[in-house]
């Protein structure tokens, strides 16, 4: 086991260039290295730093179980796959970038439905009407059920969405979707709307800490350097 | 953990053998339901919280399935691939493993897999005399396997009923409150909306369609919500309907136009919620809470039920009898209880069970069935036989 600190890093998209943008302009040069096809990278600046290039819910899994000291990806992937979030990592910096609202949307034809309760009120009546639940298209199976759960929505079934989730409804595969959301245009143009009180989460870039990684005097200096940089 | 070690195997298996043995000789037949369920129809009636720790999979087929989180569901099905028209009188007994996700994780007191022995007793109309059965069969089952001392708690969601339909409302508030009784908070919220002449004339939406709707013409409202949506350029797409959205926005506008219930009516709401007494004494203190409120029918098979358990030897001056008690286990539709004893104490009941009139039609019969059953918790049974043993 090396004394290395592991910073886990999006392998691509958007959130990719501008991690490698913010690294940058806190003087770290990132560069890919070795025979691992570009998986692995380093930091010019930190010796004591192995970059891992992986996508964003690899990172959140990193950090879960304690394969990366350091990652950054959007704190909505991170709260999705860890329901003992405050035990397993600690969320050091919010990056600026990235950000995306996870929302509970509705028809907008629905005009009889504003906020979660009326979510409520209507689940029953459309359980008697329709002989089965509401059906939730989403990704995020965790976070919708903490957060309906909270507002006492119970007559609800999700159906896993991997993708294409605004389209859910009008193909009839559910009657509410929850997804992220930066301008709110693509839910508009599939004829969607959020409710009122229906923002679960605003998610942005995040530069996380596993608690679970094994943190060596190496890498807690790595890490400070990092911060310090960063700042 | 289910049997670490194969001496607490067999140690179980003795213990189910004389539960089983206790459930059929009283004449209920033994069913062993399938471990392996169809995802769908068992997740749709148990719901997104009990599905949330239930183990889903998907088979080479593509079908979603699941392993049982409990045993009632399962033991429904099986009376309805038998008797499909639902309503033929059966009675069952099961033991087996049900599973789910214990999001504190796999400990000895929340098990991921543990076994559960219990009854079910369909399309009894006796209904009050039926339950006494199932709570006496229960306790004499548990008291033969060697439990000592022992207390009960009693709830009835029949009563709550029968209290809202005393009171003049629309049938939807009565739904609606029906609805929030296992959420203390939204039913408070509910109560004082429902309370306030304000708030039912200001719904959160569309307000100024919602004025223009006459109740006492649903036929001219439709038209509106229609004309409403086409003007207004939305999309229509998904399974709901606008005769649905219509519906929800004319109970809205017969909202705004119904007298708000008075403030004795919430008070004697309130009041019979917090009612928590020993269950014959519980009587008395409800006919006086009451006043002049008519709930002498509700309360007679409160008494009738009382009278049985009597008859069957349960003494009820243990029985402790609370109104909000029932919150927290969805599909029951009456009366519910729990047994607990001393070593466990409250939060780890010893077995429970109950009334659930609507579950068999959920799950597929062409009507609702009179049903109730209970079921032990084996593993804690165990633990205290095991703990008291001398």
């Amino acid at each position: 086991m090396s004394q290395k600190l592991v910073l886990a890093l999006p392998s691509k998209g958007r959130l990719m260039e501008q991690c490698a943008d913010a690294l940058a302009r806190a003087g770290l040069t990132v560069s890919k290295s070795g025979a691992a096809r570009g998986y692995k990278g380093e930091i010019a600046e930190l010796p004591e730093v192995e970059v891992n290039f992986v996508s964003s819910s690899e990172i959140a899994h990193f950090l879960k179980v304690g394969t990366a000291h350091l990652g950054i990806t959007g704190e909505d992937l991170v709260r999705e796959s860890m329901r003992d979030c405050d035990q397993r990592v600690s969320f050091l910096k919010r990056c600026g970038f990235g950000h995306a609202d996870v929302v509970v949307a509705v028809p907008m034809c629905w005009i009889d439905v504003a906020g979660m309760a009326d979510l409520e009120e209507m689940s029953a009546i459309y359980r008697r009407r329709h002989g089965r639940p509401l059906r939730v298209a989403t990704k995020y199976m965790n976070l919708t059920r903490r957060f309906f759960a909270q507002r006492g929505v119970t007559g609800y079934r999700i159906v896993p969405s991997l993708g294409a989730t605004e389209g859910a409804p009008a193909a009839d595969l559910a009657e509410i979707i929850v997804d992220i959301t930066t301008t709110g245009a693509t839910l508009r143009a599939n004829g969607l709307k959020v409710l009122a009180d229906g923002v679960i989460l605003k998610s942005e870039a995040n530069l996380i800490a596993s608690k679970l990684a094994p943190w060596s005097a190496a890498a807690d200096a790595a890490k400070a350097q990092i911060l310090a940089r960063l700042a | 953990m289910t049997a670490e070690s194969a001496r607490r195997f067999e140690a179980l298996e003795a213990q189910a053998q004389r539960l089983l043995a206790t459930f059929t000789r009283a004449g209920y037949e033994h069913v062993a339901p399938a471990i392996i369920q169809p995802a769908d129809m068992f997740l749709d009636v148990v719901g997104e919280q009990l599905r949330a720790r239930t183990y889903v999979f998907t088979d080479p087929d593509g079908d979603e399935l699941c392993l049982r989180p409990d045993l009632t569901v399962p033991t429904c099905r099986l009376h309805l691939a038998r008797h499909p028209a639902g309503a033929v009188a059966a009675r069952y007994c099961y033991n087996g493993s049900a599973f789910r996700y214990q999001p504190g994780g796999d400990t000895s007191a929340h098990p991921r897999e543990f076994r559960q022995a219990g009854i079910e007793a369909f399309a009894d109309s006796a209904r009050e005399t039926a339950d006494a059965a199932v709570l006496a069969l229960t306790l004499e089952a548990v008291r033969e396997a060697g439990i000592g001392p022992f207390h009960l708690r009693f709830g009835d969601l029949g009563l709550f009923r029968a209290l809202l339909g005393a009171f003049a409302m629309p049938e939807r508030w009565r739904r609606r409150l029906q609805h929030q009784f296992w959420r203390p908070e939204a039913f408070r919220a509910e109560l004082n909306r429902l309370t306030s002449p304000e708030a039912l004339r200001a719904p959160a939406v569309a307000r100024e369609l919602i004025g223009r709707l006459d109740p006492d013409d649903p036929a001219a409202a439709l038209a509106e919500v229609e004309d409403y949506l086409e003007r207004s350029g939305v999309p229509m797409f998904g399974t709901r309907t606008v005769a649905e959205i219509a519906e929800r926005l004319l109970a809205a506008a017969a909202d705004a136009l119904e007298p708000p219930l008075t403030a004795d009516t919430a008070n004697a709401i309130e009041r019979y919620v917090a009612v928590k007494a020993p269950a014959r004494a519980a009587v008395g203190q409800l006919k006086q809470l009451l006043g002049s409120i008519d709930l002498s029918e509700a309360l007679a098979a409160f008494e009738r039920r009382l009278d049985a358990l009597d008859a069957a030897g349960v003494s009820t001056d243990r029985a402790e009898f609370a109104a909000e008690f029932g919150r927290n286990l969805e599909y029951y539709t009456g009366f519910v209880f729990e047994i607990v004893v001393p070593q466990l104490g409250r939060q780890s009941p010893l077995a429970g069970g109950g009334r659930y009139d609507s579950l068999l039609k959920d799950v597929g019969a062409p009507v609702e069935v009179p049903a109730v059953g209970s079921s032990i918790h084996t593993e804690r049974l165990l633990a205290v036989l095991e703990e008291t043993a001398p």
